[in-house]
């Protein structure tokens, strides 16, 4: 603990305190929603995951220090960047892999029953609905292109304004504007009034 | 901007709505993972190494002890004796050096002309003998 004498000491390790509550708050109020947008994008739950965390910790590492109102559009732009490495990575890999004679399942990932049980459960005939519109604008969604894909999610489910957004795209607001506008446009042609 | 203070449309009212149940039902071993990658960022920041100034503060006593090894060698190297000095220039030959050579008189003060010791022994025995031998040179 720091000594009273070192009244500046005692300061910066309250403060450090302090930040890694808010910095520990901010990301437990992001780290689902930052799943299912990276899940979106990849299509693979481990490697969803490992995009939110190597984004947790670059943001931690090399922003921390910043005001927490900018964390959240900085954080997806980590993220961001992170998927498209590992899109980037998968493409090169699955082009590799494609030219070896011999290659082994990789689907090889047991569920766990455990880690399969929801964590609500609303009545059977509302959770049939909500399955079947969830799977419906899942499948929607992988169909978009990648920035419609990726502004729809950041946008209504994170809930990020334009300005937001164009951050944690790294674009213009207008073009922010532009592929929100074609997202909702090829959604409801899909989806109809199933959602 | 924000999508709340906009007038949304029933679809995406209810986009949105879906979106939302689909995150309530990850799955416990999802939750589990992204809680420990959180704690994971969280102690990576309250350890993570201290900015550029406190850094280069702590810096200033090892760059001031190599200053100072710097500063003690190169003391030594200039305070070293300057009897050296002559050895090193003898390694080359100078004007003086050819101007003894060339003179044959010199090198027969150093060659020990005449049989009965150098030069130099004879200089010697005639200042242990006082003065009074000058004249019989």
């Amino acid at each position: 603990m720091p000594v009273s004498s070192h009244g500046d000491v005692e300061l910066s390790d309250s403060s450090i305190n302090a930040r890694s509550r808010t910095l520990n708050q901010f990301l437990a109020g992001v780290e689902l929603k930052a799943f299912k947008i990276a899940q979106a994008a990849l299509r693979h739950e481990d490697d969803a995951l490992d995009a939110v965390q190597d984004a947790m910790l670059q943001l931690a590492r090399a922003y921390a220090d910043k005001p927490a109102e900018e964390w959240k559009p900085l954080f997806y732009r980590i993220l961001e960047n992170r998927i498209r490495d590992m899109q980037r990575r998968r493409t090169v890999r699955g082009r590799v892999i494609a030219w070896m004679p011999f290659r082994g399942d990789e689907d090889d990932d047991e569920p766990d029953p455990i880690a399969q049980a929801p964590s609500n459960d609303p009545s059977p005939v509302k959770k049939l609905e909500l399955a079947e519109a969830m799977g419906a604008l899942e499948k929607a969604l992988a169909e978009l292109p990648r920035r419609q894909q990726q502004v729809f999610l950041l946008r209504t489910l994170e809930g990020l304004d334009v300005a937001e957004t164009a951050v944690a795209m790294g674009c213009s607001e207008g073009s922010v504007k532009t592929h929100y506008f074609r997202a909702l446009q090829a959604l409801r042609e899909q989806l109809g009034d199933l959602v | 901007m924000n999508p709340d203070s906009e007038q949304l449309t029933d679809f995406e009212r209810n986009a949105r709505r879906v979106l939302e149940e689909s995150v309530l039902r990850v799955d416990g071993r999802v939750r589990s993972r992204l809680n420990q990658a959180r704690q994971a960022a969280v102690e990576a920041a309250s350890t993570r190494p201290h900015p550029i100034f406190w850094r280069v503060f702590t810096l200033v006593p090892t760059a001031g002890a190599a200053a100072a090894a710097i500063l003690v060698a190169l003391v030594m190297w200039h305070g070293q004796p300057q009897a050296e000095l002559p050895f090193a220039e003898n390694a080359r030959p100078t004007a003086e050096d050819l101007d003894l050579l060339a003179d044959g008189d010199g090198l027969d003060l150093v060659q020990d002309g005449d049989g009965s010791g150098s030069f130099y022994e004879w200089a010697a025995d005639q200042s242990e003998a006082g003065s009074g031998t000058e004249t019989d040179t």
